[in-house]
């Protein structure tokens, strides 16, 4: 049982791990905490549900449309409502985001808001079994896929001279633009980047948990407990935080109580950030004054 | 937006406004407020009382997100703890004032619990801590046994005044009226005083305070408290016009009507909130019937006025009050 509870931890960990990182990217290289972002990831789930099953494009075809949506989605999101107000206070920056969440809740529910949609899984194969352990294909997609691209971003970041650029960018802004790299522009590539990454997320994990417009506000408070697990702003430990929390909502759920699975998010966040604000493997910071 | 309620714009627009607006006004007003609900169908007096709750909620919310500049996104928790705080004690046989009190004061507990993290966490960190907490809340709310009757909900009994029970709906905005009245006072004279203005400096600059000696730690604290047990009265209030408070109703959905007035409003002001809160309480309760409409019109309107108006009407109004005012009343401000 331990086996298996791990294995569906990972799976679930694995989900968490990629919003974390698409959070934290857009974090570390624009400095806004997106609170809309389990939103982007509905969207982008809703997005494939339309387009497989309404419009009744192949599957393929389907992902990549609702990819190219959301990642052009995220990139208006950003020149549209963000840009213009970004030199304002945080408040304002943060509610905007929220407003964006809301938002595309809002047009989910008025559309889809009376049932529950089913997608079907992307690949029919009958279940894998590895000793006792029992894993669906729709299980090794979502782990290969998730690991795939936290395996891409932290290639980008550290091997491209693209992914130097943006680092850079982000740390000083107008020392970055001062050599002549678009900031503003970067800041919206990244947008539809993380946007796409949302729009992957999505597609992978539909046909597990069906789809609902609230399915994005639970999963942000999932990968908000995964960013501040792993120390707020580092890659790393978004994605190992986003792990760590799968399984261990998993073991807590089987041996405490399965009521725990809701709020176990909630009181990581919690116990974490007064306890250990900087995470497992934030530095500490300095307040400058 | 900043400048909005600097002390000295706030000076500006408050520091003599009562001795400016002739007392004529005043009266008339007051009586307006008191006795205008008469001419209304139930239904408007319903949502009367429910301008006067939502204008308190604002007002604790804009004290957290605009006094004090805190990303606390916990309002709804404290709404929710003095709903349920006040509902479980006036079940206990307690009369309207005393289980109101229970409400204030649980808001005012919530407010200090929450408070104490934010004195270590700032900024984004802090939103999501405020924002675990009320969805944690909500799961105590549904698996508290026979304490908080589960997803079903607790029944408020009917409100019990002075020997009387309170069951018309003009009876009940009377009383709230009263009541809100009273912590708006109290509210606007704490935020004039030294104590309002020692929240704005410990906002605009944290290092600055200290180094004049203020007790920062002390006042983020008691913006805390103040600004839950404002919530908190709101949360009784919210329960006895109701007559049954679920846990649906504190859920992120309430979360963002709150946004959505304190921004209408604008962020630190304090006429401001109290415009945003009867401007959204009127958009009409038909939107409720549509799923996901409520949430596509406040979220819109919130898009619009941080894009275009980010000051809200507070902002947008205290430029042109004051001009008026020197206007029709004699230039001085």
């Amino acid at each position: 049982m331990f086996a298996q509870l791990v294995a569906s931890g990972l799976v679930q960990g694995s989900i968490y791990a990629v919003i974390a990182l698409g959070m934290t990217v857009l974090f570390r290289s624009t400095g806004v905490v997106h609170f809309g972002y389990g939103a982007f990831f509905m969207a982008g789930a809703f997005a494939v549900y339309v387009f497989s099953q309404v419009i009744g494009l192949a599957f393929v075809l389907a992902f990549l449309a609702a990819v190219a949506v959301l990642v052009l989605l995220g990139m208006a999101c950003e020149r549209m409502l963000v840009r213009p107000i970004a030199h304002g206070p945080h408040v304002a920056v943060a509610m905007m985001t929220v407003a964006m969440s809301y938002l595309l809740t809002g047009v989910a529910r008025f559309f889809w808001g009376q049932e529950v949609l089913r997608m079907p899984p992307i690949i029919d194969v009958p279940p894998i079994f590895i000793g006792s352990i029992v894993l669906t294909a729709q299980d090794l997609l979502i782990i290969g896929g998730c690991m795939a691209l936290v395996v891409a971003f932290f290639l980008f970041f550290a091997r491209t001279k693209l992914g130097k650029l943006m680092q850079a960018a982000s740390q000083v802004p107008r020392g970055a633009a001062l050599v002549g790299i678009n900031v503003p522009g970067f800041h919206m590539a990244m947008w539809g980047v993380v946007a796409g990454i949302a729009a992957v997320a999505g597609t992978l994990v539909a046909p597990v948990t069906m789809l609902y417009p609230d399915m994005g506000a639970h999963l942000l408070i999932k990968a908000f407990a995964a960013m501040t697990f792993g120390g707020f702003g580092n890659l790393g430990g978004a994605v190992l935080g986003g792990l760590i929390i799968g399984l261990a909502e998993q073991l807590a759920g089987f041996y405490i109580s399965t009521a725990l699975i809701d709020i176990f998010a909630y009181l990581v966040i919690i116990v974490v950030l007064i306890v250990l604000p900087n995470g497992i493997l934030g530095k500490k910071e300095a307040t400058r004054v | 937006m900043s400048d909005i309620s600097s002390p000295s714009r706030r000076a500006g627009m408050w520091a003599h406004a009562s001795n400016d607006i002739p007392r004529v006004v005043l009266v008339l007003t007051i009586v307006g407020v008191a006795l205008g609900p008469l001419g209304l169908n139930e239904y408007w007096r319903f949502v009367a009382s429910m301008m006067l709750i939502y204008t308190l909620v604002t007002l604790g919310f804009n004290i957290l997100l605009g006094y004090l500049g805190q990303l606390a996104f916990a309002n709804v928790a404290f709404f929710g703890v003095g709903a349920y705080a006040a509902t479980i004690a006036m079940n206990g046989g307690l009369n309207f004032i005393p289980g109101i009190l229970v409400g204030w004061i649980g808001g005012g507990i919530a407010g200090f619990l929450v408070g104490i993290p934010a004195l270590r966490i700032r900024n984004y960190q802090l939103a999501i801590v405020t924002l675990a907490t009320g969805e944690l809340l909500r799961w105590l709310y549904i698996h508290g046994g026979s304490i908080t009757q589960g997803s079903s909900g607790l029944e408020v009994p009917a409100m019990k005044l002075a020997g009387y029970q309170i069951t018309t709906e003009i009876g009940k905005y009377w009383v709230f009226l009263v009541f809100t009245v009273l912590c708006l006072t109290v509210t606007r004279n704490l935020l004039r005083s030294s104590v309002g203005r020692a929240i704005v400096a410990v906002r605009e600059s944290e290092s600055v305070s200290l180094g004049l000696g203020m007790h920062a730690a002390g006042f983020r604290i008691l913006a805390f408290v103040w600004s839950g047990a404002l919530v908190g009265v709101a949360g009784g209030m919210y329960a006895c016009l109701l007559g049954r408070i679920t846990p649906e109703s504190f859920g992120l959905t309430q979360l963002l009507v709150h946004f959505s007035m304190v921004m209408v409003g604008g962020l630190g002001s304090f006429v401001g909130s109290i415009f945003g809160a009867l401007l959204l309480t009127a958009i009409p309760e038909t939107l409720r019937n549509f799923p996901g409409l409520e949430e596509i019109v406040f979220s819109l309107l919130l898009i619009i006025v941080l894009r275009f108006v980010p000051e809200g009407i507070g902002g947008f109004l205290g430029g042109r009050i004051s001009g008026l005012r020197d206007r029709f009343f004699g230039g001085k401000s």
